[in-house]
């Protein structure tokens, strides 16, 4: 064995068997001692002169004992643990302050964990693609601001232009629902995509192949891959699948590959098929995303010049009309996650401050206790500790207590996460699924730990240096009655307990924004009526068979069906329902006294849409069934729709031409304008209503309504007698018979999809109002036990003041003053800072203004209350006091 | 450290464990006080070690595996502490004793060049 490693193994043991080999060194060196003696005796010597001559030839034995001890084992380990066994010593005896210190540091660790946790799986993780930082997604900045969507024309412009990507693939944004219709009917996800995704995403197979080329072009066969799990559980992992048939809205797919079980679209996809992208169409649908690899050596800046210059070509090239046409691209992990990250931001600022605040609060529970201990401390200098000694006592303190905050933080931590996912609106990316947990992972550990040493080290130390640069001597002095009254540690609580003020009420006045701006999304009138309405989707997915007219006679069955269900007020149908995407149309006015031309929403509904959701009519006429196919065409027009484009005229009565120049998949013919409808909030509660073109389904276009099927289900909207929730069971087995066996996808009522639209905002509220709770709770603590800490100092003065002849009142009030005077100040630092941080909400307000009097009013004065109350308890115990008492106090 | 200074003859760092494991290897197992005037005496007092060098170096000796300490009595029927050098320790101090030489040969042969110069 290596003399070093020997050694050291020797010096690990001796410092457990310390107090053993203490004794037997002392009885070798008594030994030694004796030998010397006998040898001057030997000499001659006296006994008693031997004895002495003795020790002055041995020299200081003490020395000799501790150069002994220092060679035999690691002092420093063997100080530690006494240091730890001693800090335990104190925090058991001092068991209010510790519960207090870790709670503390734990509700702030525990928070930040949580939220870090979640940045950290959504915003932080690399994707679970090959290279994931090399693959970007396309987006077109054109006038009316950045869309994801693209056009076949765009995907051909960018396969020819953009020459510092390669493999660009282009694929279904989300995820539409199919109905899997061999065997029992249900419904899947599947996304179209063309040949190249599977390379650009990596994504491994686990049977057969990819599509290739020829599958993808425009005629080409109908072939599938089917995600491991569908595959799993729907073919019980059939190894012979490949080669089989499935039927997907009652069309034949060949199941040609599986992939692997380490590969996940987001959101979840259960199938793929090809595009068959007709590549010489001229369509101007904006419907699928693009996304492709930067070429080695390309940096986002040089794709994103490139692009830039590309697009300028293809504009002067094909003479486009857009002058802002212009294509960037963005990391797809961003794209992704690009409508979580303000929410999550702000979440992780606002524990930011309640960490802030839990320090402040711990650094003023151990500024308390140093000046309960400096006496202590000064005593243990005075007999021969070290500075350095007691320092390294209290970071061995503050060690403990941060590895127990840091422990009990991380607790709280997991389960905040995990109620942060429950509570969060939409699921978020990457997390949720049942192989995707998240948990513990060692960044978050890293994290946690590294928050809650910086903690309690740098607040646990601080006191420890003043009491070193104080001096000991001086310590002892004021260490009588008085102590912890220096001016010095006076200073340093009102500056703990004035952040801690100011950062909560930071933290009110963002929650209290956020609740007003929750408040006034609720009270917004959508413009129909939510209650007592059930929607349902039901999978329409279909080939060219579906027409116009067979859709319009399956909607009228499944109505009439309806119609007799008990409870069944009236019911519609439409491909656009409330809080689901629609397309937007260019029109022009074909009329030959106007001009009017811009763009607007395209809807279709069927008969008995506007009877359901109670939207009225404001001019003109509903669609009634006169207008059929072959009757004349006709269109209603929103109120935003007349009065954008029609102010102060009439537009009932003109004619416009919906969809002119895009491709012939949008050709229409011109419809007569027959009405105006109120307006709806049917998109984005904070959002006026857009101009809207509603159509009547008879009269749609047969490619149109291919379009539409395409891209989403069909929806059902029932008004009701009874409550909603009752129905839902009774109407699904009408639906089926009438609608020639389609499955029924998701019901929810119309109340819950429209508090679901604003759930994003419940969600910041409720999560910023919890923490500015916390953040009140530990500052009014704060408030509370600073006040009532120096009332306790200050007993003996309080006696002499009431001697002097101070009454229950004035003493009452100098205390109130006083901690008022803190409060009073941490609110208008708190205010000054809340009225630039506020920008940072701005995005998120609805319906009150980031600088919003009443709230930058209230929330102060609420402080001022909550100071007041938390002063007034020990403003009151101080009063009380039986100046006799007082004046003995020691 | 000024009781150092004041010593008749510095030991260079390492030289103790040395001469220790020498001695104990020649004289078989002794006791600190005979090691301490065994040196005492071959060095013709020129060497005075104090407990606080001598104790150190056998504790090291001893973790280094190259001593090993039992108790035992003295002609004089007294406990004492016993050491002995162990097979390590023989093999140590062939090394050491060769490291040493070709030591002490280098600085004579550059204090000799000094000379001639």
């Amino acid at each position: 064995m290596n003399k070093y490693l020997a050694q050291a193994v020797a010096k690990l043991r001796n410092v457990v068997t310390s107090r053993e080999t203490d004794a037997d060194f002392e009885r070798e060196i008594r030994t030694h001692l004796a030998f010397i003696e006998e040898e001057f005796l030997r000499r001659g010597m006296a006994p008693a002169e031997a004895r002495r001559a003795a020790q002055l030839e041995c020299g200081n034995l003490e020395l000799t004992r501790q150069s002994h001890r220092d060679e035999r084992a690691f002092l420093w380990l063997a100080q530690a643990g006494q240091d730890i066994r001693h800090a335990l010593r104190s925090m058991r005896r001092s068991r209010g302050f510790t519960v207090a210190a870790i709670l503390t540091l734990a509700l702030g660790v525990g928070a930040n964990t949580a939220v870090f946790s979640v940045i950290d799986a959504v915003l932080l993780k690399p994707l679970n693609y090959p290279d994931p930082d090399r693959i970007v997604q396309f987006f077109l900045s054109s006038s009316s601001g950045p869309a994801k969507g693209a056009s076949i024309p765009d995907l051909r412009f960018l396969q020819g232009y953009a020459n510092s990507v390669r493999e660009i693939s282009a694929f279904d944004f989300g995820q539409s629902e199919m109905g899997l219709t061999s065997g029992a009917p249900e419904q899947v996800h599947g996304i179209h995509v063309t040949s190249n995704y599977f390379h650009l995403f990596g994504a491994p197979l686990v049977l057969g192949r990819a599509f290739n080329e020829d599958e993808d072009s425009a005629h080409g066969p109908n072939v599938v891959v089917l995600s491991y799990r569908l595959w799993k559980r729907r073919f019980g992992g059939d190894d012979q699948i490949i080669g089989k048939e499935i039927s997907l809205d009652k069309e034949w797919y060949t199941v040609i590959g599986v992939t692997g079980e380490s590969f996940h679209a987001e959101p979840e996809v259960q199938l793929w098929i090809p595009f068959h992208f007709n590549l010489n169409s001229v369509d101007q649908l904006h419907s699928f995303g693009v996304a492709a690899r930067l070429k080695p050596g390309i940096t986002l800046v040089q794709a994103n010049a490139q692009l830039n210059a590309a697009s300028e070509a293809a504009r002067r090239d094909f003479n486009l009309p857009d002058p802002d046409f212009q294509f960037q691209v963005q990391k797809f992990s961003d794209a992704m996650v690009s409508y979580v990250r303000p929410s999550l931001l702000l979440l992780q600022g606002a524990v930011i401050l309640v960490l802030l605040i839990s320090c402040a609060n711990l650094a003023n529970l151990l500024l308390m206790r140093m000046t309960v201990r400096k006496r202590e401390f000064a005593i243990r200098g005075a007999i021969g500790a070290g500075r350095g000694r007691i320092l390294r006592q209290l970071i061995v303190e503050s060690l403990l207590l941060c590895s127990f905050g840091c422990v009990v933080g991380v607790k709280f931590g997991l389960t905040g996460a995990r109620a942060l996912l429950i509570a969060s609106p939409n699921a978020l990316p990457y997390i949720g699924k049942p192989d995707l947990a998240f948990g513990l992972d060692w960044r978050v550990l890293v994290f946690a730990a590294g928050l809650s040493l910086l903690t309690s080290v740098i607040f646990g130390l601080l006191p420890a240096l003043d009491v070193c640069r104080e001096g000991f001597e001086n310590v002892l002095r004021e260490a009588g009655a008085r102590q912890g009254t220096g001016a010095r540690s006076k200073r340093a609580q009102s500056a703990v307990v004035v952040s801690e003020v100011a950062l909560s009420l930071v933290l009110l006045i963002g929650a209290t924004l956020l609740i007003r701006t929750f408040i006034s999304l609720s009270r917004v009138e959508p413009g129909f009526d939510s209650h007592h309405v059930v929607l349902m989707t039901m999978p329409l997915h279909s080939g060219p068979t579906d027409t116009a007219a067979s859709v319009t006679s399956m909607v009228r069955n499944v109505r009439q069906e309806f119609a007799a269900v008990p409870g069944v007020e009236s019911s519609a149908a439409t491909f656009s329902a409330p809080y689901a995407s629609r397309m937007g149309l260019p029109f022009t006015s074909v009329s030959s006294n106007s001009t009017v031309s811009g763009d607007g929403e395209w809807m279709t509904v069927s008969p008995g849409y506007f009877g359901v959701l109670k939207i009225p009519i404001l001019r003109g006429r509903d669609f009634n069934s006169s207008d059929t196919a072959s009757a004349a065409a006709v269109v209603l027009i929103n109120e935003a729709m007349a009065k954008r484009f029609w102010a102060g005229r009439d537009p009932v009565g003109q004619q416009i031409l919906i969809g002119k120049d895009l491709g012939p998949k949008f050709r229409d013919t011109p419809r007569q304008i027959i009405g105006i409808v109120g307006d709806t909030r049917d998109d984005d509660l904070s959002q006026v209503a857009e101009p809207t073109m509603i159509i009547p389904d008879a009269q749609e276009p047969d490619q149109m309504v291919e379009l539409e099927a395409q891209f989403g289900p069909m929806w059902w909207l029932i008004r009701t007698r009874l409550e909603p929730q009752q129905l839902i069971s009774t109407v699904s087995e009408p639906l089926r018979r009438a609608s020639g066996g389609r499955p029924m996808g998701s019901v929810r009522t119309m109340d819950d999809v429209l508090s679901g639209s604003i759930a994003k905002q419940r969600f910041n509220m409720l999560l910023l109002s919890v923490f500015a709770l916390i953040g009140l709770l530990l500052a009014a603590l704060g408030i509370y036990s600073v006040m009532a800490y120096s009332v306790t100092q200050r007993i003996h003065e309080i006696g002499v003041r009431m001697a002097l002849g101070a009454t229950q009142n004035d003493i009452r009030n100098m205390v109130l003053r006083e901690g008022l005077a803190r409060g009073l100040t941490g609110i208008v630092c708190g205010m000054c800072a809340a009225f630039f941080l506020v920008r940072l909400l701005a995005d998120m307000l609805y319906g009150v203004s980031m600088r919003d009097p009443a709230v930058f009013f209230a929330v102060p004065a609420f402080m001022v209350l909550l100071t007041a109350v938390a002063a007034w308890i020990p403003a009151l115990r101080a009063a009380r006091l039986d100046p006799i008492h007082a004046l003995r106090f020691e | 450290m000024s009781s150092k200074e004041k010593r008749p003859a510095q030991l260079l760092q390492g030289t103790l464990d040395l001469i220790v494991l020498r001695n104990l290897e020649t004289m078989g197992p002794q006791h600190a006080y005979q090691i301490a005037s065994r040196l005492q005496q071959v060095s013709d007092r020129l060497l005075e070690l104090n407990q606080g060098t001598l104790y150190p170096a056998l504790v090291r000796l001893e973790q280094y595996g190259w001593l090993k300490g039992t108790w035992g009595k003295t002609e004089s029927n007294r406990d004492a502490r016993f050491y002995a050098i162990t097979l390590a320790g023989r093999k140590a101090l062939v090394k050491e004793t060769t490291h040493w030489r070709r030591m002490s040969e280098l600085v004579e042969r550059l204090l000799l060049e000094g000379t001639q110069a």
